[in-house]
């Protein structure tokens, strides 16, 4: 019963065991012990685990779990691995940069085959009348950029390709 | 005179703190939606909801003709406009004027000369109020240069073609003022293709603080006192308080009346904000005047006591103000928070999603001004401001505990909203100690988007525990689990 979750772009992989008489979640750094119990607030619950009593307030997603805790907030993406395996192209997930949102190429500002560091500026986008540079997020070569100066694009659209890294 | 029927043409928390005000008034009331646009607030307290339609929603909303065609369709005898869209548009002004129904806000002529920033800045200079020293090099090509010197250092010129930051350069010494005039007039020619310049007094690390004025377009000019806005990013404001921390008590009467002076001297009528440049050596300067309400207004409502929404529609319906200054009380302390659907983390980009659960801060000195819904979808089609927490506290140190509580406190899961980030500003000493410039955000950037505590583990373990398909799989198959024993303790 494995999950991937995403937090803060930090993947980590687990599962899910029950020994009887409680949840287990099993982590790269162990096994944690851990409970969940709703409360009676909206999305209310308490969690029990590494010795933590905690309030929190959830809310399930279709791809992310969103959680508020100790005045924070957080989104967990969910990714069944079962379901990653059947993934459409087997592209890397760092490989690719998805459109954040809906909305138009301000600027390119790199072409296929440049050479480009980490953190690089590879276009300009505008949505909700805000500008945004996407940038890369590692070094490496771009192997496509499929929009022009001008063109729209949608949610989650690819708007630009790394080629894959070298092993 | 009088009002009867009031349109608002305008959506969102602005739309449905408007339309509170007025229905308090006893006016019926009506507002413009957008066939696509999701339910709000504002569409549950209206009586009247008017379905509007164009290429995208936001033409919907600056369409002239076919809101004055719903103004005049409904019946209403007055429009308010909220902030944005056709707030300070004086073709609006003009067209409803033509149709006989009444704009809640100023005359044409005021919007027009105030949205003109350079003939705006030259009117408040002709009649004696600060503006920053600047020169302008067409006004006298050949005394350019000595007339910068006599601005005086440090300053900054601009290629007067310019925008976004281009070509502009600082000056700190006379030495340099020529070598980089001539710099920034190639950058000038290679960026706009224009070499004409101007120069103004460069202020360091400035404060952006504004004064709420209210006129009855008879004369009467009061002011309710000032605002600061200096916490802001991509130039747009996201925390505003009143009282200002900079201002000794001289300063703020000084501030205060000269933004009253300045209404006085276009007679101006409703609710107008004049923006001033204010210096670290308490020096200010008029920056523009916005002809409408802010969206900060509310900090000035909670510690003045009056409603500046009924205020405005008081002076529209020709009733006046109805305050003379000595009654405007200055009490307690106020914080607003803008809570934007963003990511601070990834530069403020702006976010989308479902609102899967909405619950907002409730308590003594505490006000939400909100336009989203529980259940609704955050989409591009807007501004990504969702709300707006606004807090009141007896002095600036209780108003902010209770700003950090309530944002703390403000659940909205379902799409990235900055309210970690609006508190980790409450949080910031320098916010605490009042020591905070314009530049604050920018310069502050790393401390206040390092992250907390690692919580991996815990939301990880909610992630699972709420996951109803993976928990019943793992309920299913208790025996082989139990056979595999290494988990257990």
């Amino acid at each position: 019963m494995r999950r991937i979750y995403q937090i803060d772009g930090d993947e980590t992989e687990c599962w899910l065991s029950h020994d009887g008489n409680r949840f287990i979640l099993n982590t790269p750094d162990g096994a944690v012990p851990c409970q969940l119990d709703p409360t009676g607030a909206p999305g209310g619950h308490v969690l029990r685990a590494r010795g933590r009593v905690q309030d929190v307030r959830l809310a399930v997603g279709p791809d992310a779990t969103f959680v508020h805790m100790n005045g924070r907030t957080y989104a967990i993406g969910r990714i069944d691995p079962a379901e990653r395996l059947a993934g459409r192209d087997g592209v890397a997930a760092d490989d690719r940069i998805v459109a954040p949102m809906p909305g138009v190429v301000v600027s390119v500002n790199a072409k296929p085959g440049d050479h480009v560091k980490e953190g690089q500026r590879l276009l300009v986008i505008e949505s909700m009348k805000l500008e945004t540079s996407l940038t890369a997020p590692r070094d490496g070569v771009v192997a496509e950029i499929p929009f022009a100066e001008g063109d729209s694009f949608g949610l989650k659209a690819t708007l630009a390709l790394l080629a894959p890294e070298e092993e | 005179m009088g009002i009867s029927k009031l349109l608002v043409a305008n959506r969102g928390e602005i739309a449905a703190r408007v339309l509170r005000t007025a229905r308090a008034r006893g006016l019926a009331t009506a507002v413009v939606r957008h066939r696509l646009e999701q339910e709000g607030p504002a569409h549950l307290i209206a009586d009247e909801v008017v379905t509007i339609d164009g290429p995208t929603p936001v033409a919907a909303y600056l369409d002239i003709p076919q809101i004055v065609e719903v103004a005049k369709k409904i019946g209403a005898d007055a429009v308010h406009p909220g902030y944005g869209f056709l707030s300070e548009n004086a073709g609006f002004v003009a067209a409803l004027e033509k149709a006989g129904v009444t704009f809640v806000g100023p005359t044409s002529e005021v919007i027009d000369l105030m949205g003109d920033k350079i003939r705006a800045r030259a009117f408040v200079e002709e009649r004696g109020f600060p503006v920053a020293p600047s020169a302008i090099e067409d006004d006298d090509p050949a005394s350019f240069v000595e007339r910068s010197r006599a601005v005086g250092y440090p300053l900054l010129i601009k290629p007067s073609a310019g925008g976004g930051g281009k070509g502009m350069r600082v000056v700190r010494e006379d030495g340099a003022l020529e070598s980089e005039i001539e710099t920034a007039r190639r950058e000038g020619e290679r960026y706009f293709g224009d070499g004409r310049l101007f120069v103004e007094r460069y202020i360091e690390r400035p404060r952006h603080i504004e004064v709420q004025v209210m006129g009855d377009g008879q004369g009467n000019v009061v002011h309710f006192w000032e605002r600061e806005c200096s916490i802001q990013r991509r130039f747009q404001k996201i925390i505003e308080e009143t009282p200002s921390p900079a201002l000794t008590p001289e300063q703020r009467d000084e501030i205060c009346e000269t933004a009253a002076g300045i209404a006085r001297a276009v007679n101006y009528r409703g609710a107008g904000t004049v923006e001033f440049i204010y210096a670290q050596d308490g020096s200010f300067y008029f920056l523009e005047m916005n002809t409408r309400l802010q969206v900060e207004h509310p900090v000035t409502e909670m510690v003045t006591g009056y409603d500046l929404v009924a205020e405005q529609l008081r002076i529209a319906a020709g009733e006046g103000l109805s305050a003379a200054q000595t009654d405007i009380p200055q009490s307690g302390h106020s914080i607003e928070l803008r809570i934007c659907a963003e990511d601070a983390t990834e530069d403020f980009r702006p976010a989308i999603g479902d609102i899967l659960l909405l619950d907002e801060p409730q308590g003594e000195g505490v006000r939400v001004d909100s336009g989203i819904l529980d259940g609704g979808k955050v989409t591009t089609d807007f501004d990504p401001m969702l709300s707006k927490l606004i807090v009141h506290g007896p002095d600036r140190t209780q108003a902010i505990a209770r700003a950090r509580q309530a944002v703390r406190n403000y659940v909205i899961l379902g799409v990235t909203t900055n309210t970690g980030y609006l508190d980790a500003i409450l949080a910031h000493p320098d916010f605490a100690s009042g020591n905070v410039s314009t530049g604050f955000l920018a310069e502050q950037a790393e401390a206040l988007t390092a992250p907390g505590e690692d919580v991996t583990e815990l939301l990880m373990a909610v992630a699972a525990l709420s996951d109803e398909r993976l928990v019943s799989d793992v309920m299913q198959i208790p025996e082989m689990h139990r056979k595999m024993g290494g988990w257990r303790n």
